[in-house]
């Protein structure tokens, strides 16, 4: 493990710097993947599924050959040929399943390409891609994933033999018994986490050339994590990493949704080879909503609940059941990734989830915002309001009761996850104080019996951030991945420039400018200063198989790489200056462009000299010092992490924790059932503060993903697999106008893992999801069925208002031990 | 998105339009293009001429007759409509649901005229013409000329009675009686779910006269029955709830990803009551 | 009158005078970035509602995916390219710098030219009317808030939403 140290007394790091990437794209300058291209280019089309599930018959690209303007077709069948199927994460069942980079045979989503046609313009290519035939034979679909493990459903995969990708059972503590001894056990039907996407502005895109001369594939998308990408599809392609060359300058915005974009990169890679010639192409909406990937889906069935009488909840048994959609796209490893919240913000100490994950005909799911973390955080949520609700206690005290508190960290979950540190109980008061609780709380009793109830909700949760990748053994323990990391160079150029080259591949999170902030500290110049290469680039970038941004972990692994870069920088350039001024290193400072002797500025050298004592003046050096000195540092930064136990299933999954709590106030107009949020908060706690206004950026945005997603967005598809919301028309994105403002507020307790005490963030969670829900509750009473989806229309809330839930009666029990 | 292959063309006269719409059987007239041009990126229809009519100063001006009538130029934008001195303090709320369309770029091309002749069920203005009276005027080849009343003008879903080779040239909006007022309230779940427009005249707290449309449904509707009811009804919410429970009765609603028809009919007397309290008070969205 | 595929047409693009032969079917978007490199604006959706390809076409906000390239013929177009004369940024840039109200940056071209019209028309909008100026630009980083502010800030006002 390497230490970051702190600086002292940063000058630049804590500050709100605007950013450095700004001037750009405000002024129309950015690059994005479809402003750019390559000489040659032709422009791509596909041809898609309309079918959720069918065999396909034949597929006849005649009607193309001699076509003017048209390069070439592609179809499954040639992919067969000329490549393998893609490496599956999960073992078998699930891993027994054959995915080229096409559909070879079936489609199993609609939407699903089967063919792709490359011509001289993007007109000429849509137009061709019409008089492609395609024949199918339609096949029943299952698009529910209760229904998917029935013993009569389709199977999507016949090499898997089922449509069960992954089961594990997830158990520590002694859950029997806690429900034997609990004072009260409630008992909740189901729930239904629902899905939706973060549908970043832009979608996918790809200019790939396979060069046959040299037999290297340059890539421009916008794959925000390009090396898991090249990890995937080279195998395929039957080619080295080496032979890859990603890159990416602006993306605009990722989500985790773009780290889905490899199968199409691969598949793009093969259209450039057989035709000689560079490949573009760019998503549309539609295509982006049918096939760029969406949130996990989840059910939790049977969820029973031990509580005791003093409102401690002593832990939760549950079945959840994951809907991966009809491939397994960085699945199954949603099916760990949410354990790194086990118990979320609770002391609960037994637990049993048997979680299993079901195919479906959908279009696969990939990571959202907030990861398979926030269905589980969801549902936790949600027992914490139903609990409070059943048993008559107060949703701030049994939250302020079962929380982990401030004097608990470092606190070890029931499944040896470390939460670094924290404070719940002052960020529910800093929340709660937000949006005036006790105003709204007033209000809610005079709305009584009107047709404008009132209803106040909280949602904690946890952004566990920088994970460690050896969790993905408890899934599948034949995988060779432990750990994380991430790289960066640091270098002093010849005329004295400093520059910074990330590994990370940024969609808005201010990379370029944090990173100069960390550095100017170091190096005693101002971020100005600082050059951060913008984008990634594979051949000038340095990375490690973990690169990428995603995942809550820039301001743990990617600025620790940059901080250990530029303090092994300038431990060269003051080796250099003690050498140049006749003083010892422990004199040497770096202050305002310069290295000088502390105490006596007049003994001092401008970087240009250092720089030039390397690059053009080195017969002066002694020949080690020249021959080991580089001015050009590169630093990996390895978190502290052991492998977890596959048979326990425990281990520390990650290395921070972020906390958010927020306070959501809802008018539920009982006549429609429309929901409106009145007031909203969002307390964040993600240690340290590297620039306050990019972090507050970040709450902001993940807040709204949330309000939006309980209320307005939700990927629908019907009983036979069609998308009922493929695009900006029926999705309902939201608009300034359709937001509310987000107050925020923040704590600070640093984290003391990670040197500069900074911890992942961005996620937030799904905080919002939670606190509408209950907020939702809150205002509907006990005497209606319980929220029990995460996606609240107005018919939804309407038909809880008149007595219709998921589950049976009221989709709650409460069994209570005589005398309780 | 790319449009299939069309051709087009920009006339200068109504009647050089209209020669061009009757040119070819699939020509289409191209308005502020807000919602053709995306059934033509979705290929949703064969067309192979368009008709640009947006730079027609015929179809333009905003005039008010002797007799206190509007008549509206199909080709008036909605931010021509919003921010026309003509229809400053209309009561018959024109410029206001002209000002709550969609947004400000699509009030900057979309056209009265477009939204009537597309007739999407969710478009504002079908419902707020058939509750205000309007009469369509439509002209034909050959120097034809009709006037359809709005009532009679929308025929089905995306269908009007404007015919293949016509052109909607206008909109006559009469006058309302005096004291008269428009509630105009949707439900919207992303877009509009559910809408009723209501025209009211109270005298001493009670309704003299009512019209009522509900919206939202393949046809804008209006529903005589209860228009009937809520005459000599008292303004209060209790009365007009009573008077408008029926506003649903024998209406069929859409069901999509938003919502069922089930939902949908549940709500519309909830909009109906809200509208015709809205318009009692005074008017637009209460 | 000409009924064609093809037309010639002629307009102002950011001051300058733009002649071209462009195919009827082609959207202006299209037009602007694919054949004259003018990539400020951006292609967000299918449908009309991100915003993101806003142009100013006579002075007035549009979308440049929802008209054909045919009908710029004779307007005037003006792209986000225009703002910042001189590299000088305008003070709606300038504000949405100052108040971090981007963050990927890919809606923030329509974003500003919808913000700088809205301040056209209303110098001094509250938060609400802000919010409502910019219904028709969709932007999925920031939640608003910190847009919300800039606005406010360029228009001189702080807000107190």
């Amino acid at each position: 493990m390497t230490a970051p140290t702190r600086v002292e007394t940063p000058r630049w790091t804590g500050q709100n710097y605007p950013r450095k990437e700004d001037r750009r794209l405000l002024t129309g300058q950015g690059r994005y993947v479809d402003d750019r291209g390559m000489i040659r280019q032709g422009y791509a089309h596909f041809v898609r599924s309309p079918y959720a599930h069918a065999r396909i018959v034949s597929i006849d690209t005649s009607k193309l050959e001699n076509m003017t303007g048209v390069y070439c077709t592609l179809v499954g069948e040639e992919v067969k040929e000329m490549s393998d199927p893609l490496f599956q994460i999960a073992p078998p069942p699930g891993g027994n399943m054959v995915e080229y980079l096409m559909a070879v045979d079936k489609v199993r989503y609609q939407g699903e390409p089967v063919a792709v046609v490359l011509a001289e313009t993007r007109e000429l290519a849509r137009d061709a891609a019409d008089l492609i035939d395609v024949r199918y034979e339609p096949l029943p679909p299952v698009v529910d994933a209760i229904a998917a493990q029935e013993p009569d459903a389709p199977i999507l995969h016949d090499e898997v033999g089922t449509n069960v990708s992954w089961q594990g059972t997830y158990e520590y503590g002694d859950i029997d018994w806690a429900l034997a001894e609990a004072d009260h056990v409630v008992k909740i039907d189901k729930l239904h986490f629902h899905r939706f996407s973060s549908t970043p502005i832009e979608c996918f895109g790809v200019v790939v050339n396979w060069d046959r001369g040299t037999d290297t594939i340059e890539v421009i998308s916008n794959n925000q994590m390009p090396m898991f990408g090249a990890m995937m599809i080279a195998p395929s392609l039957r080619i080295g990493i080496d032979r890859f060359e990603f890159t990416s300058q602006d993306i605009g915005g990722g989500f985790g949704i773009k780290i889905n974009l490899y199968k199409q990169t691969g598949v793009l890679a093969l259209l450039s080879r057989k035709a000689g010639r560079p490949v573009k192409w760019t998503e549309t909406r539609t295509e982006h909503h049918l096939d760029g990937g969406h949130g996990n889906e989840r059910w939790f069935l049977d969820v029973e609940v031990p509580v005791m009488a003093d409102g401690t909840i002593l832990g939760v048994k549950a079945r959840a059941i994951d809907d991966a959609g009809a491939y397994l796209h960085y699945e199954p490893l949603g099916a760990v990734i949410w354990s790194q919240v086990l118990p979320g913000c609770y002391k609960m100490r037994h637990f049993r989830i048997d979680y299993s994950q079901s195919l479906t005909n959908k279009c696969p799911t990939v990571p959202n915002r907030g990861y398979s973390r926030m269905q589980h955080l969801w549902m936790l949520e949600r027992i914490i309001d139903i609990v409070a609700h059943e048993l008559g206690f107060d949703p701030v005290e049994i939250r302020k009761r079962n929380y982990v508190q401030p004097d608990d960290y470092p606190y070890e979950t029931p499944n040896g996850c470390v939460y670094d540190s924290g404070n719940l109980p002052l960020s529910l008061d800093k929340a709660l104080e937000l949006i005036d609780y006790p105003k709204w709380r007033e209000r809610q009793k005079a709305a009584e019996g009107t047709t404008k109830r009132i209803g106040i909700g909280i949602g904690s949760t946890l952004d566990s951030g920088t994970n460690n990748f050896g969790q993905s053994r408890i899934i599948n323990r034949e995988l060779p991945f432990s750990g994380n990391g991430e790289a960066a160079i640091c270098k002093l150029d010849l005329y004295g420039e400093v520059s910074v080259a990330l590994g990370t591949t940024p969609q808005g999170q201010g990379h370029e400018t944090t990173a100069a902030q960390v550095v100017a500290d170091i190096l005693g110049i101002s971020p100005e200063e600082v050059t951060v290469i913008p984008g990634f680039d594979q051949a000038r970038n340095s990375y490690v198989g973990f690169s990428g941004t995603y995942a809550s972990q820039f301001a743990v692994t990617g600025i620790n790489a940059v901080i250990g870069a530029a303090e092994k920088l300038k431990a060269e350039m003051v080796e250099l200056a003690a050498m140049a001024l006749g003083a010892s290193e422990d004199e040497i400072e770096l202050a305002e462009g310069h290295a000088r002797v502390v105490g006596d500025p007049e003994r001092a050298i401008p970087f240009i000299g250092l720089a030039n004592m390397i690059y053009t003046n080195n017969a002066e050096l002694p020949t080690e010092v020249a021959e080991r000195i580089s001015l050009n540092c590169r630093h990996v930064y390895v978190p502290p992490f052991d492998p977890p136990d596959p048979d326990r299933k425990y281990g520390n999954l990650t290395l921070t924790y972020a906390s958010q709590i927020h306070a959501a106030v809802v008018e539920v107009d009982t006549e429609t059932g429309k929901v409106e949020v009145l007031d909203y908060a969002a307390v964040d706690d993600c240690g340290v503060r590297i620039n306050p206004q990019i972090v507050e950026g970040q709450v902001h945005g993940a807040a709204a993903h949330g309000i939006a997603a309980a209320l307005r967005e939700e990927m629908r598809y019907d009983e036979d697999g069609q998308l009922l919301n493929a695009n900006f028309l029926y999705y309902h994105a939201p608009s300034a106008a359709e937001m509310p403002h987000i107050k925020t507020d923040y704590v600070e307790s640093p984290s003391p893992f990670t040197g500069t005490g900074a911890k992942g963030m961005g996620e937030g969670g799904g905080a919002p999801l939670h606190a509408i829900c209950s907020a939702i509750q809150d205002a509907l009473g006990s005497d209606v069925p319980v929220v029990a989806d995460s996606f609240n229309p107005p018919e939804r809330v309407y038909r809880l208002l008149h007595g219709e839930g998921l589950g049976a009666g009221r989709g709650v029990e409460v069994v209570s031990k005589e005398g309780s | 998105m790319i449009l299939a292959p069309v051709e087009y063309c920009r006339p200068d006269t109504i009647d050089e339009a209209i020669e061009a719409l009757n040119s070819s059987p699939d020509a289409r007239a191209l308005a502020g293009g807000q919602s053709l041009i995306n059934v033509l990126k979705m290929r949703a229809a064969a067309v192979d001429l368009l008709v640009d009519i947006t730079r027609l100063e015929e179809l333009k001006g905003i005039v008010r007759h002797d007799d206190g009538s509007l008549e509206i130029g199909a080709g008036v934008t909605y931010a021509e409509l919003a921010e026309s001195d003509l229809l400053a303090g209309d009561p018959r709320a024109i410029a206001q649901v002209a000002a709550d369309t969609v947004d400000p770029q699509v009030r900057h091309r979309g056209t009265i005229g477009g939204n009537v002749c597309h007739a999407d069920p969710i478009n504002n203005f079908p419902p707020l013409m058939v509750a205000l009276g309007a009469t369509m005027h439509v002209l034909g080849p050959d120097g034809a000329a009709r006037d359809v009343s709005a009532e009679e003008f929308f025929t089905g879903f995306f269908t009007t009675a404007v015919e293949e080779g016509e052109l909607l040239k206008s909109i006559t909006i009469p006058a309302l009686s005096d004291g008269a007022s428009v509630g105009y309230v949707d439900l919207e779940i992303g877009e509009a779910a559910a809408r009723a427009v209501a025209v009211v005249r109270t005298e001493d707290d009670q309704i003299a006269e009512a019209r009522l449309v509900i919206g939202c449904l393949p046809i804008p509707t209006r529903r005589p029955e209860v228009e009937q009811a809520l005459v000599g009804t008292p303004v209060t919410e209790e009365a007009v709830a009573e008077a408008t429970a029926g506003a649903a009765e024998g209406v069929e609603p859409l069901s999509d990803a938003d919502a069922t028809a089930e939902y949908r009919k549940a709500v519309i007397p909830v909009v109906a009551k809200r509208a015709v309290l809205a318009a009692a008070k005074g008017g637009h969205r209460g | 009158m000409d009924r064609s595929d093809t037309f010639d047409i002629e307009f102002t693009l950011n001051g300058e005078t733009v002649v071209a032969t462009v195919p009827a079917r082609r959207l202006l978007i299209h037009f602007l970035r694919d054949d004259l490199d003018l990539t400020g604006p951006k292609i967000g959706c299918d449908t009309g509602h991100c915003g993101a390809c806003t142009v100013l076409y006579d002075g007035r906000t549009i979308k440049s995916c929802m008209m054909l390239a045919v009908q710029a013929d004779g307007a005037t177009i003006e792209t986000v390219e225009a703002l910042a004369s001189d590299g000088e940024m305008t003070p709606v840039q300038e504000a949405f710098h100052e108040h971090h109200a981007l963050q990927c940056g890919y809606c923030t071209a329509g974003m500003v030219m919808s913000a700088t019209y809205l301040l056209e028309k209303n110098p001094s909008p509250t938060p609400d009317e802000i919010r409502e100026g910019l219904r028709g630009n969709l932007c999925r980083c920031t939640g608003y808030v910190n847009i919300v502010e800039a606005v406010a800030a360029a228009a001189g006002k702080e807000t107190s939403e």
